[in-house]
This record gives structure tokens, sequence and C-alpha cells, in this order.
């Protein structure tokens, strides 16, 4: 074990000049905006923070600890899902006289944490000291569709202290993260089995992620659900009630499957675990191996115990029902109509005006379709998000918002549809249909080809498409 | 003090009360004699607890218009126990009754047996035209007083009605007045061009009398069944390439259908996706669907499913169809709340429900949904309310849903669970509480299997069937203070 570092001293200051795509219009970016946040300095000249302090940056600058010069940082590796980030600096004296801070264990609820870093309000480092108050699953606001292990305190996390260090016994147990609105006095943390999980994941120079079932789990705790599974009445075992379309799962389960145990976890009735100490959902067995690894089960079915290999791997069916970084989005002009993949990061570009029908028909589309109609799911729904104004659609009276249906008779899964739809039709008349009820539209041709050039040069658009 | 005296001092009390200081009273308006205040009682349901009862009382405003009727809206009159009536604005109530409601329509007649009522009112008459300035009047007795606020008409126009989803014509004006929309009479001179049937900030929104009166005179000849409405989607033709992709010649006119869902009355489906509405019973259609009535001005199309048309009657239509002009009869439907899979209004019926060992089971309906509170469309849970977008079919004309779990020991592990729809009970297609019903007195081997419709929640709930669960039904009635064990709209065997 090596020599602790003075923790403040290996505290860093980051500022992120950081640009958004603007997702209702792909490709123009909002305004440049700084972003205050920490880190601190790991093994292998290396910086680690939280992913969404460095997302889409532009330009990251770090400081050490009383240091005025600013350096240039870069993101070595990133992982939204678990919202952290290791960062890396060319100018090979930023890390002279750096100590790395050392690593430590997952914290006890109610031993002492302290919390480094850089929060508003100031400019210089800032302490908070407080108690871990409860370790438990919860979700992760950065993306918003995945839920980790977190650990919540009731030492002060504000704006500026997301990717800092959270020290117990000068030893890093956490990461500063976020914070939950209506509630006091209580921050997050990632605590290091996350953050070993992470470091462990790049090993090989490329993130993986974390695995992801794709089971809904449910509790056993009625006696009558007990009796028909002929399962022992005992406090043992969680039912298997949703299976997502993710082949290696829906190979292994079946429905009304009963998780007896996942890797060397016994399954509580209530559907958890007991996981050094502290009682939390069984999602986080899945999330105990890395992907490409196997886990080893023991399920009840048909009355009898079995045992069982899950392959698991990171899933990413669910991408546009999160928030997205890294990769610009897809998007066609043609007529000055734009379409894109439907997403979260595109229904917060909606208003409070947009009719309540569009909406409800975008969020079913994305957040039950795959619940309920996994035959129908589109791979990639496709809407009309809004009509840059020119002669050729000044008649339309669909502006955007709408969910696309079809084009010339192509029913839309992907973008690429909607491009070879255009493409290859062979009628005067391009039509598009939209749900529900299929409203439509109709867009001349002739005139769409003459417009196209003249609209993209209007509105400052270097090229139509981005797939 | 003798009561010679307190009467006396009562009397000049009450003198004192009714007089405006430095102000000789107005002229008595002859409208005095035809507007009257009604007060409905009403039974109100708690949608999360469908056993208990809470009353309300809401003054209303009614018009006189003869033959010992009150026309007034029939707004807050459902699920009545007491209507009273009351002219002059004070003194005695009397004891009415309603000899008509038409929920559709929004509106409804009052009468009551006690002739003494009926001394000294006069008729209104309904019509009338507005005056080139516009200036208009709206009525109710307010404090002892005929209160007369000055409006300003706005327009004409077409509304989804009050208390169904129906387009009718409506008038609108502008005005002071507060908390209007309860059977209020807005009146030029001596007509009354409408009654009141909501209000939006300043702009108070009126059933047009012509309208009311043609449906009055419909319902005296026995040809009034309801109100029709037209079944299908459209859209303006104000995109020009789209009237010509389908070969419309000579100007632009007209609106495209775009969807035809199945019609409610398994009637003939004579109108087809992408035809074009060019007229209806005569009138020119424009491309944004307005045509120009002869009273109202320009009004959108829908009006003429109920301009002097009603349930079951034909409209004729000219459409463009393929290229040729076609001439079709369109047979109204008549307005079904349960024209959607979730029924859009449950008047005059107490609410179901049927309670399984502390699993509460309701039919899932606009009025469950509407305990959500005012913003309820997006307050609701989003699942239950996107429903409201499917159309029932034959095996799924309605939907149940279990609105919660009441905790006991028998249903332990559920007890969290709460606004899911049911799929099937015991092998069997649940959508009324009636079928629920059945499908318990077959459980398998020993269980009640509830599966829930597919979707991001629980999928099934297993309890056991027999003694205990018939224990733990009455144990739980006991402690929750509930007195049956269910309540169904209909008679049940």
């Amino acid at each position: 074990m090596g020599h602790a570092a003075d923790p403040e001293r290996s505290v860093i200051q980051i500022f992120t000049f950081s640009q958004q795509p603007v997702w209702d219009a792909p490709w123009r970016f909002d305004a440049v905006r700084r972003m205050g946040g920490s880190g601190f300095a790991i093994k292998g000249k290396r910086i680690m923070t939280n992913a969404h302090v460095v997302s889409w940056g532009r330009q990251i600058i770090v400081r050490r600890y009383q240091d005025p010069r600013p350096y240039v940082a870069e993101v070595e590796y990133v992982g939204h899902d678990c919202d952290l980030a290791v960062l890396s600096v060319q100018d090979s004296h930023f890390f002279e006289n750096l100590d790395p801070l050392e690593l430590g264990e997952l914290p006890k609820v109610r031993s002492a944490v302290v919390t480094y870093g850089y929060p508003a309000g100031g400019e210089e480092i800032s302490y908070t000291r407080g108690v871990v108050s409860r370790i438990e699953l919860e979700p992760y606001a950065h993306t918003g569709n995945r839920r980790l292990l977190t650990c919540q305190t009731d030492a002060a996390i504000n704006p500026g202290n997301s990717g800092g260090p959270v020290i117990q016994d000068d030893r890093v147990v956490g990461v500063a993260f976020q914070g939950m609105a209506g509630l006091e006095n209580a921050g997050f943390f990632i605590p290091t089995p996350v953050i070993q999980h992470f470091l462990k994941d790049i090993e090989d120079k490329h993130y993986d992620g974390f695995p992801f079932a794709g089971l809904r789990v449910m509790p056993l705790q009625n006696p009558a659900y007990r009796n028909l599974l002929k399962l022992p009445d005992n406090d043992l075992g969680a039912r298997v009630d949703g299976i997502l379309p993710i082949p290696s799962t829906e190979k292994t389960f079946k429905f009304d499957d009963v998780l007896l145990k996942i890797g060397d976890f016994p399954v509580a009735s209530d559907g958890t675990i007991l996981y050094r100490g502290n009682r939390v959902s069984s999602a986080l067995a899945f999330q105990s191996v890395q992907a490409g690894e196997s886990l080893p089960m023991q399920i009840w079915r048909d009355g009898q115990q079995m045992d069982l290999s899950l392959p698991v791997s990171a899933y990413d069916g669910d991408r546009a029902a999160g928030y997205q970084y890294d990769t610009l989005p897809r998007y066609l002009v043609y007529g000055g109509l734009v379409f894109t993949p439907l997403s979260l990061d595109y229904l917060h570009t909606l208003g409070r005006n947009t009719p309540e029908i569009s909406i409800g028909e975008m969020y079913y589309e994305l957040y039950y379709r795959n619940f309920e109609e996994p035959s129908k799911m589109r791979p990639e729904p496709i809407v009309l998000a809004s009509v840059l104004t020119d002669s050729v659609n000044a008649n339309l009276r669909i502006r955007g918002r709408a969910l696309l249906d079809q084009v010339n008779g192509v029913k839309i899964q992907k973008l690429e549809d909607v491009v070879r739809a255009f493409e290859t039709c062979t009628n005067d008349f391009d039509l598009l249909e939209f749900l529900p009820h299929h409203s439509f539209e109709t867009l001349e041709r002739s005139e769409v080809a003459k417009a196209n050039s003249r609209i993209l040069k209007t509105y400052g658009i270097a090229k139509d498409q981005r797939l | 003090m003798n009561s010679r005296i307190l009467l006396l001092l009562s009397i000049l009390a009450t003198s004192l009360q009714g007089q405006t200081p430095d102000h000789k009273r107005a002229q008595p308006s002859p409208w005095e004699r035809s507007v009257v205040t009604l007060e409905i009682s009403r039974k109100q349901y708690d949608y999360y607890q469908p056993w208990t009862r809470k009353t309300s009382r809401a003054p209303k405003t009614g018009l006189y218009v003869g033959d010992h009727q009150i026309l007034t809206t029939a707004d807050e009159i459902f699920d009545r126990t007491l209507v009273r009536l009351q002219k002059g604005g004070r003194g005695r109530w009397s004891l009415g009754e309603v000899s008509w409601i038409d929920y559709h329509a929004n509106l409804a007649l009052i009468t009551t047996s006690e002739e003494d009522f009926w001394r000294d009112l006069n008729p209104a008459t309904l019509g009338g035209t507005v005056p080139e300035d516009g200036g208009l009047q709206i009525f109710r007795w307010h404090d002892g007083n005929l209160e007369n606020r000055r409006a300003e008409f706005t327009q004409f126009t077409v509304r989804e009605g009050q208390l169904a989803a129906l387009n009718q014509p409506v008038l609108e004006a502008d005005s002071e007045i507060q908390g209007a929309g309860l059977g209020e009479i807005i009146t030029s001179n001596s007509h009354a061009l409408g009654i009141l049937s909501s209000q939006e900030g300043r702009m108070c929104i009126a059933i047009p009398a012509t309208f009311i009166q043609n449906i009055l005179e419909a319902r005296k000849q026995g040809q009034y069944h309801g109100l029709g409405y037209f079944h299908f989607f459209w859209q303006g033709a104000q995109n020009p390439a789209s009237l010509a992709r389908l070969r419309l010649t000579g100007a632009p006119r007209g609106v495209i259908v775009n969807s035809v869902p199945d019609r409610p009355d398994a009637g003939e489906q004579v109108i087809r996706p992408q035809d074009v509405i060019l007229t209806i019973d005569g009138f020119d259609l424009d491309i944004q669907g307005d045509y120009v009535d002869p009273e109202y001005g320009n009004l959108m199309l829908e009006n003429l499913a109920t301009r002097n048309k009603w349930a079951g009657d034909d409209v004729k239509m000219q459409i463009w169809r393929e290229g040729k002009l076609t001439n079709i009869v369109y047979r109204l439907p008549k307005y079904d709340y349960s024209v959607s899979l979730v029924p859009s209004a449950t008047y005059d019926q107490e609410p179901e429900y049927l309670i399984l060992g502390g699993l509460v089971f309701q039919p899932l309906t606009d009025s469950y949904l509407q305990s959500w509170g005012n913003d309820w469309r997006r307050r609701s849970p989003f699942r239950l309310n996107y429903y409201r977008n499917d159309v029932p079919t034959q095996d799924r004309p309605a939907l149940v849903l279990m609105s919660q779990v009441l905790p006991d020991p028998y249903n332990i592990g559920y007890q969290d669970q709460r606004c899911l729809v049911v799929d099937k009970i015991n092998g069997k297609r649940i959508s009324r509480l009636a079928d629920l019903r059945e499908a318990l007195e077959t459980p398998v081997n020993g269980f009640h299997v509830i599966e829930l419709m597919q979707s991001d929640s629980l999928r099934r709930i297993v309890l056991a069937a027999g003694d205990s669960e018939k224990e733990a039904t009455g144990r739980i009635l006991k402690r929750y203070g509930i007195d049956e064990s269910y309540h169904f709209a209909g008679k049940v065997n």
C-alpha cells in the first residue's frame, strides 16, 4: 500500500468550456458554457472526475492546488453510465510533486467523510464534513436511465464539487457527483466499488460499460405465489417478472423464474442482496463483474433448483431513452424539413405548447413500446423536428414535433430509411405520414430539388445530413 | 321586549339591507321575471376511495322558457340529490325536478309542481341577433339583486362541449363578470342570445339560443335522438401540393380525410382516407375546413354535424375521390362516452369497484383519472392516460384497473402496487368488473392468478382462493371502514 497523499494537494480544479448540440437543430451548437468542477490525481498520471464535468467539452483547463498556472487536459476515458472520466495532461510538469490519491474501501454507514472540491461561491478549495447516511442503488442523473451503487451523505455537495474526492482516513472512498431536488442536507457520491469497476474496465484501453441484465425482478413475499411456484417458505428468492429483448437474457431466463443466487449473492424475497453489510437491490449483483464475463446463477424453475450461467454485457438498446454524449445527433434536412432520431434530449427541446397528443406518442415510443410491443419497436424512431421556413414548405401545416410513420410508403425504422425513401421515389410528390391518425404532408419533388441548396445556404447549414 | 316589537325591527332591518344608500333603486328589469336561481345539491365521489360519498351544493341560473320549464345547462346537475328553485332572487325555495337533461348538448329543463312558483314569471324569448356595436348583457341573481354585467361580443365559433368531446357552436363574449359559466343568461335587448356554459378568464362562453331552440323543437317533435358527429379525422388543405397530388382541379378548396376509424354503430363506412370533402349539405368548405354559416358566419365544418342534424340523420357530402367527383350520404353516429377505450364520463352513476382481499379493482375512466386534479391530463399516470387514445374493440371493450391495495397479511408483498391495468384473471380476459367477478368463481388450483397488462410494471399477482380470501376480504372491509366489498352500476345476480 502506498503513502497516502495530503488530500487537498491532490485535488484539481477543472474548468470545462463546453458546447452542446441543439437537438432540434442538430447542425448547430449552443453557446459555449463555462463549467467549474473538481477532480483528483490518481495513479498513472491521470485525473479522475465526473463524466458530466467534462461532457461536450471543447477545452478543459485544470489547475493544481494553490498553483495559478492553467494546464490543458484531455479526456482519456469516459464512462457516461457511471458518470466517471479519466483525464490526461500533456504537459508533464503538471504531475510533478503531485501525489496520486489512494482508493479506499466502501465506507460504512454512519462513518465520517470529508468532501474536497471547488464548489461555487469562492475560488479556493472547500472542505465539508459529514457522515455516510445510506448506501443503495440510485439513478445516476448524467444519463438518467441507469441505477448504480451510491452513497448518500449529509456533507454539503454543491455545484462545482462534482468530481471531487470524498475522503476517509486519507483515502478516496468516493467521487462527489449529484444532489437531489427536494432533499435537504443530502449529497451523493460514487463509491469506490463503482470507481474500481470503471478503472478495471479501461485497463484494456477501452471502456465497455456496466453490465445490464435487462431483467425486471419483483419481490416474492406473498405465501400464495410461493406456494404456486412450490418454493420453500423462506426469505429467499425473487421473481423474474419481465425480460428485455437482450439475447443472452432472453435465452437464459423465463418468466416466473426465481432468482436464488446471483454470483456469490443470495437473493432475498424482497429482491435485495446483502452487499458488504448493506441491503441493496439485486441489480447490483449483475454489476459486480465486467461486461463480457459470465455470472453463475442459481434459480428455481418448475419446482426445481437449477444452476445457470448468464453472459453479461453493457446494453445500449435504451440509449435514446437517456441523455446522450460524445456522438453528435444524426439528422437529415430535406426541403427544409429537419428529421432527427427521437431521443430524451430531443424531448427536452419541446415546450409546454407542444400538443399533448404529440408528446404522448413520442413518450410512448421511447419508453413503453419496447416493453409492450417489442416486435413493433422501431430501432430508431424518427421525428420531424422542425421546418426551416421556405417557399417550398410554407404551406405545410405540420411544422415539427411530429413522429414520422412513413415516407412515400416506406415505413420508417431509422434515419437511413428516410434518405432512401426520398432518393428512390419516382412520383412527382413526396408523401410524409405522421403518427397518430396518419396526418400527412406533401412536397412537390421538383420544387424541393430546386430549394434544397437555397435552404442550406439561407440557414447556414454546411451539410444536409449527418448519418 | 314583546314579539310585535321584534317583528317590526326585523322588517325595518330587512328593508334597510335592501336599499343602496344615496341611490334610488333602478327601474325593475323585465328579466327579473324570467331569470331564476337554481340550487343543486349533488353527490361527489372520491375515485381514490370509490366507496365514500360527499355532497356539494351549488347555485345556478335558469331561464323561464314557458310551459313550466326552466332552461339551464346540464353541468353540475349530474349525480343530483336535490334541486330547488327560487324566483326574484330571494324568498321561498320550491322543490324542483329535472324534466329533461342532455349531457352531450349540456342542456337541461327543470320544472316544479308548485303552482305558486310560476305565478308572475314571464317566458323569455330565445333568439335575436347580436347588435352592431356588439354590446350584450349578462344576467344572474346575486345577493338578492339581479346582477347585470356588460359583455362585448367576440365571435361565434365551434368548441368542444363542456360535458362531452363533441364540437358545438358557441358564442364568445368578453366580460368582467366573475365566477360565471353556470347558466347565466346573455342577452341583447329583449332576447336571450344564449346561456353561459363556462368562463376562461374574461372570456364567457355561451350556448347560442338558436342551437338550443333547434334541439328543444326537435325534442318536442320526437326527432331528437342525441347529438351526432363526424367519426373520422381530417386535415385542412392549405398545402396546394396535397391537392395537386390528389389531382383536384380548380381553385383550392375542401379538406382531406386522413384517418377513418371503425364506426361505433357498425354502420356502412362511406368515407375513406384521402377523400377530399368539398361540400357538406350544400355548404362549400374552404381549405381551413370552415364554411359560411347563415347565422354565425365562418364556422368549422364540425358544426355541420349538429346544425339542425341529430344522431342518426344523414348529411350529404360532395367529395373528390381518385380524381372524380362523388356524392355520398354520411349517417351521423350517436356520440357515446365509450367511444374511447377509457370512457370520458360516467354521469349519474356511482363509482363501481370490487375489493378482493384488499386489492381494489375499478373501471378505468376519465372520472378516475380526474382524481389527479385540474391538470389531470399531465399529472395522472402516463400509461393510464395513454389508453385514452385507444378505441374499444370486441375483445377489449373497456379496461379494469387494480387501483390500489389495502394492506393486510393476505396480500403481503403487493402492498405497494397501484394503477395497474388487468389483462386476465384465472385465464379469462377482463374488460369489466362483471368479467372479473365471474373469473373469480373459477380459481386455478386454489389460486387467483391475476395477469396485468404487459408494460413497464408488474405482470402477475397470485393470491390464495377460498376461505382465506373470504376471511381476508371481510377483515379488510371492517378494518378500513368499508360497507360493501363491491358496487356495480348494473344489476348483478
